[in-house]
């Protein structure tokens, strides 16, 4: 018997004068005590299951067709306080931002006091020891003291903590996690991914989890349906649909992972990315044929629907799907040059102070650095967020100053950066920024942004330089031409980030310092993004400092590795030697965090 | 058509400052008479659609017998003058310290965010009357004077917008590439105030009107050989209940006047800025 059961849910948003499905024909069911993992890209329409389940479709989207029924009552058309007194209590919700879902000026203690108040403690007393008993159960310690903190004083971990036990404790029957870990530390969110499956055994609590990251979905759940535009593309047991896929979509993502196991190998870059919206309503056929490797003519017009019982798969030509092989893409001989090094640290350190006049204190944001790059080696940087990673990167841009030690780029003293120093710098390092959107002026075209080195001297390039300098480099990142008259609100994020590369390479740096790039994009643009990172790498011959925190991509991309604890490198070494063999706690401890492989 | 022409607001406040500033441009050409021309025989004449008005002067004579039509007509001109040159000058004296405060940080933003602190204690209209003392009567002191007290408007506003955009990754990556900082607040910090700018500005333009009229109201504006629609109010008290529209005239242009650029300003604000825009998608 199942809980929570979707029967031809369809979801429709209103774009101009069309309506257009975001979700369709979707039929799902959670039984009790299992745990439905919903995974795909941005854009597959994941959250608005949730959203739908909580009655908060964004504006200008609608339920259309098709019942939802919990526990045999229609969620859809009961009454609206009926349907009140089930959320919160016998549904539930983890937030994907712990920080921004609970109220900052009001302490943990009065949120949960006024929780369990509406949850029908009537007690004071009662709701008192009720909030101490489930924080202890989410295993916080010193429950007393926590519960009279605001929000801003616990970390990510701890606010989520919270929210989960918030979530928990009324016993729901049903939870919906949507993208519970995204915005924690890779530590932290293994400690809340085991966390959650504790209380959902505990009480045999169905769960949805809803997340883009398919290593953790096959860790946590035991069922799993794979979103694609709208519609499911393969459902079953988590074990047979990760172990052997019956859609190519699913087979494809799998592939575009980067493995932390076995040999390094190429990773499978699926070409474009999902349709929009208003492609996807336009589309016959199969929705993911456009970008399938074994699409045959007849998947352009029908639409395969979702055959199979317990494993089921909507595809025409489930037999296939092996035949998909990962491309041959010769990696780059391992650097062992014995050249001078491109860029040396010694004993660099960063403090940070901070308070008033008479109590001053100081951060420690990265303590006594001392490593060297060597020409055209890819060097990682890992670490959980505080480490100090970021500013390492910022002092060897020049962008913070050093309180001491020294840095020296080809053969050049640059700690201090300015005059000579800093034209030196600007000319051999580039830096390439996480937030993309943030990273390029909306005002300004494409062709304009990737070559805006070439603006920076007094001499102006002549326009018709620039532009074909800029028709080279967007060239380079296998991006059409066209795009040079945009305006990088009308790009995609892969698109973007490719951009933001390309204006770093306009000047074919010596070394390149990119921060957590990959991060925060779909499976399948992070492919093509460390695959084209690899071509060029093999073209231009640069060096890089990969900031990440991401061990699998690191472990695909990189050569060597810092690790990064507090501000201080705990553990350096090759790649492979050091994760094989991590002689740190701090490392073991990351490498044993990473969710095992699919 | 540009965005900002989809706004009633912004078009009416447009059609009306257009109208003030065509009637400045062509005063020489379309006034009836002299502005100072005195007609002592014909004095406090009503407008010309009451009893004893006559269409030789279609708003009437003032206490000299100049013509208040003219007068207006020639007002204006003060009036646009120095909303225009007061306007700007505030703002350039104010977004360059903004500029310097909000994108260099540091003990810079603190020295002039206290300078502002300060500025700002005095009451503006009586600092600018206190400045005025000072500097004497003269349009162009008016001018000095709205600059002297209105810049903090600028300053106070703009920084707070230069801090947020000089703190996007895009400013840094153009520093990265090696733009001076001249070039990066030029080409990347400059243009993504530029509706905040323009915006301010035509507020300010009203102000100043304004405190144009208030000052030479006072006696402390523009020297006496001018018209400014101040000292026309001024004028025009004594002889209310006789000839009402010496008065009622200058006021009701000041009113248009600052109406439009309130309206420009406002409808401008609607159409430009960012927030509001993303508010309503």
């Amino acid at each position: 018997m199942s809980l929570l059961v979707a029967r031809g849910l369809t979801v429709s948003a209103t774009l101009g004068e069309a309506r257009v499905p975001v979700l369709r024909a979707l039929n799902l069911s959670v039984a009790p005590g299992r745990v439905l993992g919903l995974v795909g890209e941005s854009g597959a329409g994941k959250s608005m299951i949730g959203r739908a389940i909580a009655h908060l479709l964004p504006p200008g989207f609608a339920i259309t067709s098709g019942t939802l029924r919990f526990d045999g009552r229609d969620l859809l058309r009961m009454p609206a306080a009926r349907r009140r007194s089930l959320l919160g209590r016998d549904i539930a919700f983890v937030p994907q931002e712990p920080l921004t879902a609970l109220n900052p000026v009001l302490t943990i203690a009065t949120q949960m006091d006024e929780h369990f108040s509406h949850l029908g403690v009537t007690s004071r007393m009662e709701r008192r020891k009720r909030a101490m008993a489930a924080l202890e159960a989410v295993h916080l310690p010193e429950a007393e003291a926590l519960l009279r903190r605001y929000p801003h004083q616990l970390s990510g971990g701890m606010c989520q903590r919270v929210l989960i036990a918030m979530a928990f404790a009324s016993r729901p029957r049903l939870v919906v996690a949507d993208e519970p870990t995204t915005a924690l530390d890779v530590t932290v969110q293994a400690r809340i991914v085991e966390l959650m499956r504790e209380l959902q055994q505990r009480d045999a609590t169905a769960v949805l989890f809803i997340t883009h990251d398919l290593r953790l979905a096959a860790q946590v759940c035991d069922d799993i349906a794979v979103l694609y535009a709208g519609s499911i593309v393969e459902q079953g047991p988590a074990r047979r649909v990760f172990g052997l896929p019956a859609h190519p979509y699913t087979r494809c993502l799998q592939l575009a992972i980067p493995s932390m196991k076995g040999p390094r190998r190429a990773l499978y870059a699926l070409p474009e990315q999902m349709p929009g919206l208003r492609a996807i309503a336009r589309m016959e056929g199969c929705r993911f044929a456009p970008r399938c490797p074994i699409a045959q003519s007849e998947c352009f017009t029908a639409e395969p629907p979702l055959h199979g019982t317990e494993h089921a798969a909507a595809c025409f030509f489930t037999d296939w799907i092996s035949a998909i092989e990962l491309p041959d893409t010769p990696r780059p001989p391992a650097h062992a040059r014995s050249e001078a090094p491109l860029l040396e640290v010694s004993g660099l350190s960063k403090h940070f102070a901070s308070g008033g006049l008479l109590r001053r204190s100081q951060t420690v944001a990265v303590r006594k650095a001392d490593f060297i790059i060597a020409p055209g080696e890819f060097l990682a940087v890992v670490g959980e967020s505080g480490s100090g990673k970021t500013t390492l990167g910022r002092l060897l841009m020049g962008l913070e100053r050093p309180t001491f030690g020294r840095i020296v780029l080809a053969g050049r003293e640059v700690t201090r950066g300015a005059g000579a120093a800093r034209r030196h710098r600007v000319r051999t390092a580039q830096m390439v920024f996480q937030d993309s959107q943030s990273a390029l002026n909306p005002r300004r075209r494409v062709g304009a942004i990737v070559t805006q080195a070439m603006e920076a001297s007094w001499q102006h390039a002549p326009r018709d330089v620039r532009m074909q300098r800029a028709r080279e480099l967007l060239a380079e990142m296998g991006l059409a031409q066209e795009l040079a008259s945009h305006t990088p609100a009308q790009l995609s994020g892969g698109q973007r980030q490719r951009v933001n590369i390309a204006r770093a390479l306009c000047v074919v740096p010596k070394l390149l310092v990119a921060d957590e790039i990959v991060s925060g994009l779909d499976v399948s643009v992070q492919a093509q993004l460390l695959n084209l990172l690899q071509r060029l790498r093999a073209e231009l011959d640069f060096a890089m400092l990969f900031i990440s925190h991401d061990l699998a991509v690191v472990r695909h991309l990189c050569d060597r590795v810092l690790v990064m604890y507090r501000g201080e490198i705990v553990e350096q070494g090759p790649t492979e030697a050091v994760f094989s063999a991590p002689q740190h706690e701090y490392t073991k401890a990351l490498l044993a965090a990473v969710p095992a492989e699919l | 058509m540009p965005r900002w022409l989809h706004s009633g607001r912004a078009i009416a406040g447009l059609v009306l400052a257009l109208a003030v500033l065509l009637a400045a441009l062509l005063a020489p050409i379309v006034a009836p008479h002299d502005p100072n021309e005195q007609d002592l025989l014909n004095t406090l004449l009503p407008a010309a659609w009451q009893a004893g008005g006559t269409r030789a002067h279609w708003l009437g004579t003032d206490a000299l017998g100049r013509d208040v039509l003219s007068r207006l007509l020639y007002g204006a001109r003060v009036a646009i003058t120095v909303a225009l040159l007061a306007a700007s000058g505030a703002m350039l004296l104010g977004s360059v310290l903004a500029i310097i405060a909000g994108y260099f940080g540091g003990w810079l933003d603190w020295l002039i965010g206290r300078a502002v602190d300060v500025w700002m204690s005095f009451p503006p209209v009586v600092l600018s009357l206190i400045l005025m003392t000072g500097l004497g009567v003269g349009e162009r002191n008016v001018i000095l004077a709205i600059v002297l007290v209105d810049w903090t408007r600028f300053c106070r506003v703009l920084r707070s917008e230069v801090i947020v955009v000089a703190r996007r990754d895009y400013v840094t990556a153009a520093r990265l590439v090696g733009f001076s900082h001249w070039r990066a607040i030029t080409r990347e910090v400059l243009p993504a105030t530029i509706p905040l700018l323009v915006t301010l500005l035509t507020l300010e333009m009203g102000i100043a009107v304004v405190v144009e009229a208030i000052l030479s109201f006072v006696g402390l504006g523009v020297s006496s050989n001018q018209i400014a629609w101040g000292q026309m109010i001024a004028d025009g008290r004594d002889a209310i209940y006789q000839a009402p529209w010496n008065l009622l005239a200058p006021v009701l242009a000041i009113f248009i006047t600052v109406a439009a650029f309130n309206m420009l300003g406002d409808g401008l604000r609607r159409t430009l800025d960012v927030r509001m825009i993303e508010g309503r998608a």
